[in-house]
């Protein structure tokens, strides 16, 4: 054997076992395969969380007041508020979703047994349009533009500039178009190119739940971009009615980022979770067909864009908005239910993946109860025929919360429930992924950091909501009656410490993928179906090659890899 | 049985409708986009003139002819580009190709329309921004860029089409884009009543 012939083979060797090949500056910027521009969303949608937890963590310092002293002062209301707002346009659209869409796009084509994504350089497209523009509204925001001011009659005083708060609101037209053309891109794949013999009803649950949520995410995205549009209209030429005046174009875009609407960003949580915990489990979904009309249901009540304050100001009081508020819960709950189900009729083995799934489902289901304790006032109201005076006092307390952080407290965990849900996502797929399993310690230890970090900063905000802290908190007004302001700040500064823990746990993930994967260190031995995978994207090589399959797959059911005994048991 | 036909080859797998399925999420995601629109129109012009306002500003000159006339050529181009994917399926590409050009032709005139009643509308030159003139001027400004993007569409189609990608076997492209024109006359036609017609 020749010294050239070893060299070969010895990279063979290195290919088959799966390190990420980037292929150099040209491979990035080049590409549109789609597992290449998963990972990007990936990476991206990662450090974009740690940029969005890093502004939540200044968020809540400057709510922190030790005394009469705040130990973080934006000296005005508008740079509050320029943080604040950045803080969620970053968490949803630089880390929620290209987490998600990263994920899917990587995933979605293995799932369905398909060669590649459909239409990958309109893929390609959405990446960079996507990045582009986030990266334009960052600066933008910097550059004192952002999503409007609460308080217009200082934003000149204070140096804001009307052409960088156009440009902010063109950028995220351009995120929103990005991320809506790549989900266009996974939702041709799943519904044209799966092999024969996968029904809808066979895919596996979390294609399943991308196509559910990408359906909600096209439907309701372009109502927010023609929001948008109308706001960008009225803004030109400095002389704004309504629409684009300063202190209106965050009003007219928040129902994104509120109840019903935010719970359709974790929907594919619970495909995640659908995955990992059979896997772990060692046997088949029990109930797949309710589980799957639970993701649907779950989609159905989540689609919010009709519940526009701005235009509806009573909309919370209304009958569609507090129904959906209630019954959130319930496809949350059948999907639990089915998911422990499945653990007890199995043999869960833990691992990282499966508790960050589970403290990802748990984030979620606190966020739905939220939810219905944030409608309960408009749903007892609803039966103050029966009442007494007692009845209208509790009623009255009950309505009181929707002005609050309680808001802010179910789109934390829902958002950041579906962050760890990805997290959980990546874990178990990392082999898949990246060609390397990660550190099962170091997840554990995020998933912990995690879990603390919410309950803190999540739970905070829930009390501080019952103790009628407003939810503007850039407003000095947020403060006015609350119960007991003592505990409000105290909880405050136990918020800042539960955020900082979440941006720990975050990095904890980073720091984890950059060792295993990118210094090589992690464990590369039996990658390619490591945990005894059901769906076909264990079926194939880690990472899968040019074209993912050697042949078409053919399936009969949903979990085609499952071997028979263990499917066995399965009752649907 | 006939054991001639039993001994056939299987038939080749369906063909992937990709452009199909993406087509009809685009549409609908257009039509959310005109109805997040409409829905602020109808909802805030309700408002002005529960109030007792007036919604269209007094001299404004909102007159039906160029509307009517926009309407009459999109009527007409539904017609023409039915006429391409009726070619298409029937091997003709001359007449298809004929038909994309007529297409594109009515959509450059459709256009000039807008561009002409837009001048024309004088919705701010006297008395300054409105609301009716913000939306409208979102609701017409939006369509026209929707409808640059569906003759984009179908320039590309038809450039395909000439390249002999489509025919009475792969039909889906002149398909896909005739659906997205559709799609689009639709929402004029409710431009038309909503803003124009019923002012």
């Amino acid at each position: 054997m020749t010294e050239n012939q070893t060299e070969t083979e010895s990279n063979a060797a290195d290919s088959a076992s799966g390190p990420l090949e980037i292929g150099g500056l040209a491979g990035v910027f080049g590409t549109s395969d789609h597992k290449n521009l998963g990972r990007l969303y990936i990476l991206f949608g990662l450090s974009g969380g740690m940029f969005a937890l890093i502004l939540n963590v200044l968020v809540r310092f400057e709510r922190i007041n030790i005394g009469s002293v705040g130990v973080l002062d934006f000296g005005s209301s508008n740079q509050f508020f320029q943080t604040w707002s950045l803080s969620r346009t970053s968490l949803l659209f630089f880390c929620v979703l290209p987490l998600l869409i990263g994920l899917a796009t990587y995933l979605v084509p293995l799932q369905v047994g398909a060669p590649a994504l459909s239409f990958p350089r309109a893929a390609a497209l959405a990446f960079w349009t996507w990045l582009i523009g986030i990266l334009i509204h960052v600066v933008t925001v910097f550059a004192d533009g952002g999503l409007g001011e609460p308080d217009p009659t200082s934003q000149f005083a204070q140096g804001m500039d009307p052409e960088a708060t156009e440009l902010s609101m063109l950028s995220i037209a351009m995120v929103v178009f990005g991320l809506l053309l790549a989900t266009v891109c996974i939702l041709a794949t799943i519904i044209s190119q799966r092999p024969q013999g996968m029904t809808l009803f066979e895919l596996p649950l979390f294609s399943w739940s991308i196509l559910v949520a990408g359906g909600i995410w096209v439907l309701a995205l372009p109502v927010w971009l023609s929001n948008l549009a109308i706001s960008w209209v009225d803004f030109q030429g400095g002389d704004a009615l309504r629409y684009g005046a300063v202190e209106n174009i965050w009003d007219q875009l928040s129902w994104l980022w509120s109840q019903p609407m935010v719970f359709a960003f974790a929907i594919p949580l619970l495909g995640i979770a659908g995955d990992i915990v059979p896997v772990s489990a060692g046997v088949s979904q029990r109930q797949y067909r309710v589980q799957q009309i639970a993701i649907g249901a779950l989609g159905g009540l989540s689609f919010g864009a009709f519940a526009q304050p701005f235009f509806n100001p009573d909309v919370t009081n209304q009958a569609v908005f507090v129904i959906m508020g209630l019954l959130v819960l319930v496809p949350i709950l059948a999907f639990l239910g089915g998911l422990a189900d499945t653990s007890i009729k199995g043999s869960p083995s833990i691992s990282a993946h499966l508790i960050l799934s589970m403290v990802g489902m748990l984030a979620l289901l606190v966020g739905a109860g939220a939810s219905a304790f944030y409608v309960s006032g408009p749903a007892v109201g609803a039966i103050q025929e029966i009442d007494d005076s007692w009845l209208d006092g509790l009623i009255s307390w009950l309505r009181d919360v929707q002005g609050t952080v309680l808001a802010t407290a179910v789109m934390d965990h829902v958002l950041i429930g579906a962050v760890i849900g990805s997290i959980a996502g990546i874990y178990f797929w990392a082999p898949k992924l990246f060609g390397y399993k990660l550190n099962r310690n170091a997840g554990m230890l995020a998933a912990l950091a995690l879990l603390g970090g919410l309950v803190l900063a999540g739970g905070s905000n829930i009390i501080n909501g019952i103790l009628d802290e407003g939810d503007e908190v850039f407003r000095s007004s947020a403060y006015d009656g609350v119960w007991d302001s003592g505990a409000v700040e105290f909880l405050n500064v136990v918020g800042g410490i539960g955020s900082i823990l979440l941006l720990a746990g975050l990095g904890l993930v980073l720091v984890d993928i950059t060792i295993s994967v990118f210094l090589q260190k992690g464990d590369a031995e039996d990658v390619n179906d490591p945990w005894g995978g059901h769906t076909l994207e264990w079926a194939t090589d880690s990472p899968p090659p040019i074209g993912n399959f050697d042949q078409p797959p053919v399936v009969e059911n949903e979990r085609p890899l499952l071997s028979p005994v263990a499917a066995g048991g399965d009752e649907l | 049985m006939n054991m001639a036909t039993t001994n056939l080859p299987a038939a080749p797998p369906a063909r992937s409708r990709n452009l199909l399925v993406a087509t009809g999420f685009g549409i609908a995601g257009t039509l959310m986009y005109f109805g997040g629109i409409f829905g602020v129109y109808l909802r805030e012009r309700a408002q002005v003139r529960s109030s007792g306002g007036s919604w269209i500003p007094d001299k404004a000159h909102i007159e039906l002819t160029p509307p009517g006339m926009i309407i009459w050529t999109l009527l007409i181009s539904v017609a023409v580009i039915q006429w391409a994917v009726y070619s298409i399926k029937r091997d003709d590409r001359q007449h298809a190709l004929l038909a994309v050009g007529t297409t594109l032709l009515m959509g450059a005139m459709v256009l000039v329309q807008h561009g002409w009643q837009l001048s024309q509308m004088n919705l701010v030159a006297d008395e300054g921004p409105t609301t009716a003139a913000t939306l409208i001027y979102t609701i017409v400004g939006s369509y026209m860029v929707a409808f640059v993007i569906a003759m984009i569409f179908v320039a590309l189609m038809g450039f395909r089409a000439l390249a002999g990608q489509y025919s009475s076997r792969q039909t889906d492209g002149i398909v896909a884009a005739s659906l997205y024109w559709y799609s689009l006359v639709f929402i004029y036609f409710i431009i038309w009543i909503a803003v124009f017609i019923a002012k």
